[in-house]
């Protein structure tokens, strides 16, 4: 694809002008929807925005050194690194990609959980300390299931094109995949049942125990943009194959809107999990479900 | 599966919440704001001394008394209500008011001593009750302040 | 520049995040507090969030008569929370130490340390009224933006102790 196709992908949809709006109406869905189910009214529709300004208005407190630079430094990475993620979703039909932008995808998924973590410990804060080394612990175990249940299915496609697995027939395969996708999107998304790093009341927030105003925003901007690509990419996986291309968007936002719901009522109904009931969890519950992708990846590579 | 089915019902089922900034109605019986009636009373400090936590002070001067009751320090345990022999003193059933100022709230009154009522001789000489009168006729008195 | 500082001084109203602080309370003032997040009063429906950190919060919810040893914790804590900020005294022990006064483990109420902007007298006050005063101080957030808008960020801060 050349360069005004990216360009319009990066910055117009899916990207930066589509997804920090989205990410916004997707934070305030994921509240709405968990206050209705708890019987309360929630937020208004502008909260997350209302929110977003007002951290932009507070000070920070004096940092200095190194580690006060990486501190000013981790949000923004956190920010581009999920819009970028945002940007590669092939929504469009024919919307263009290149070999193996699976696996960018998938990197640049990662790339907020670790800059998460690394901030938790530059904040030289005892309880950033211990937010991270959860996050950490969460991360792996999640991570295991997420990559082997999406690299299966792209192994049986032959592809790592993203826009190859998005046009894919349906098959128990995929469908195994995005259930596998779907079980791994709350520890992702920090919500409960897996919503242990940020635990606002056990440990002070977590790694974003020290941060503060402006910073404070571009986490809270970078968390909604990480629920516009989870979801995006699991409503890609779903979508089917739409060639006109307006229609294409309004069933990807649709289909995103509906994730948002289920996993909205998976976190009204449950509560948080302890680090080592998440773990056994991930570990011995659902790496089934990765063990069984795999090896019908396998199996359907070896057959065809 | 429980909590499913409740969550469906809340979904569906409308919120309970009160719509700020719309307030609860309190019952007859709370104790809010204590309200003062200077023509009931008598100056007797009672109710200071009762008061646990010292939000009612008593100045007493030539003909004259001040009392003054602060909401701030007061912790609305209805004790001076309770003491108060000539009734005047009563609680407001409402929440008391948030305010910005320390010692915003505080009301003081001075109140001029007045002669007690005189008492009338009775009309009426009090021979013809007998003593073995029976006291069925009276209906019990009803209760008081708990 | 004007309608920058307009938008940002709507915002401040609509979204005051809370910390509450207790400083020696019996814990009625912070049941009401929590009481406040519950789906009948719902404090959600104005913004409030119970935030985890002084630092992401503008508002300290401070309950308790200030004893002693909780003196250097709070001044601590309120240098911790960065400005704008704003303090909401709840109970009637923050304001004047109501019932314990003159005791010997106390040290004064709570203006004698910050400053403070909204009492909520009660013991306990209602959920309502906590919910009042809350949107009251986030009003004074606010007003004061609108008033100065360049020196509402210069806030002195008397004691910065490390983090």
């Amino acid at each position: 694809m050349n360069m005004t196709t990216a360009l319009a992908r990066l910055l117009i949809f899916p990207g930066i002008l589509f997804a920090v709006p989205a990410a916004w109406f997707f934070l305030w869905v994921e509240r709405k929807a968990v206050a209705l189910m708890q019987g309360r009214i929630g937020p208004p529709f502008m909260q997350p925005f209302y929110d977003f300004v007002k951290l932009l208005g507070k000070d920070t407190p004096p940092r200095s050194g190194i580690a006060g630079g990486l501190m000013r430094a981790w949000p923004l990475i956190a920010v581009s690194t999920a819009a970028g993620a945002v940007g590669l979703l092939p929504v469009l039909p024919a919307s263009g990609g290149f070999q193996g932008d699976l696996i960018l995808l998938l990197a640049l998924l990662e790339v907020p959980s670790i800059c998460i973590i690394a901030a938790g410990f530059s904040s030289r804060s005892l309880f950033g300390e211990i937010g991270s080394a959860r996050e950490a612990v969460l991360s792996v175990s999640y991570n295991v299931v997420f990559l082997l249940a999406i690299v299966s299915v792209a192994a049986s496609q032959h592809t790592f094109r993203l826009e190859a697995l998005a046009q894919m027939p349906p098959s128990p395969l995929l469908w195994l995949g995005i259930l596998a996708i779907l079980i791994c999107l709350p520890a992702k998304l920090h919500l409960n049942p897996f919503s242990l790093p940020n635990a606002e009341q056990e440990i002070y927030s977590g790694p974003m125990v020290e941060f503060a105003g402006p910073e404070l925003a571009m986490w809270e901007l970078s968390h909604g943009l990480e629920w516009v690509a989870a979801t995006g990419l699991v409503a890609t996986l779903i979508a089917p194959h739409i060639t006109l291309w307006w229609a294409a968007a309004i069933v990807f936002v649709a289909l995103s809107f509906g994730i948002v719901l289920l996993l909205s009522a998976i976190a009204a109904a449950t509560a948080r999990l302890a680090i080592d009931t998440t773990v056994r969890f991930y570990w011995q519950c659902t790496l089934i479900f990765a063990v069984l992708a795999v090896s019908s990846a396998l199996f359907m590579r070896l057959r065809s | 599966m429980n909590i499913l089915t409740m969550l469906w019902k809340n979904l569906w089922g409308g919120s309970r919440t009160l719509r700020f900034p719309l307030r609860p109605k309190v019952t007859q019986r709370y104790r809010g704001l204590v309200q003062f009636d200077p023509e009931l009373c008598t100056g007797c400090a009672i109710c200071k001394f009762r008061c646990t936590s010292r939000a009612i002070t008593y100045q007493a001067g030539k003909g004259e008394f001040t009392w003054s009751y602060d909401p701030g320090q007061c912790t609305f345990c209805g004790r001076c209500v309770e003491g108060c022999k000539a009734h005047a003193l009563s609680q407001e059933s409402a929440c008391p008011p948030i305010y910005l100022h320390s010692g915003e709230l505080k009301k003081t009154y001075t109140v001029a001593r007045r002669a007690p009522a005189p008492k009338t001789a009775p009309a009426v000489p009090k021979a013809a009750a007998t003593p073995a009168s029976p006291k069925l006729a009276e209906t019990p008195a009803t209760g008081g302040t708990q | 520049m004007k309608l920058w500082n307009r938008l940002m001084c709507y915002c401040r109203r609509r979204s005051p995040w809370i910390f509450h602080l207790n400083s020696g309370s019996c814990n009625g003032c912070d049941i009401e507090i929590v009481a406040g997040l519950t789906p009948r009063y719902d404090a959600e429906q104005l913004g409030v969030r119970l935030e985890g950190s002084p630092r992401h919060a503008d508002i300290l919810c401070v309950t308790g008569p200030i004893t002693k040893n909780a003196v250097r914790a709070i001044k601590t804590v309120y240098g911790q929370v960065c400005g704008p900020k704003a303090v909401v005294a709840i109970g009637s022990c923050p304001a004047t130490t109501n019932v314990f006064i003159d005791s010997r483990t106390l040290d004064g109420p709570l203006n004698k340390h910050i400053p403070v902007d909204v009492f909520v007298p009660g013991c306990p006050p209602r959920p309502d009224a906590i919910i009042q005063g809350i949107a009251k101080a986030a009003e004074i957030l606010a007003e004061r933006g609108k008033q100065q808008p360049a020196a509402a960020k210069a806030e002195p801060v008397a004691i910065e102790v490390q983090p």
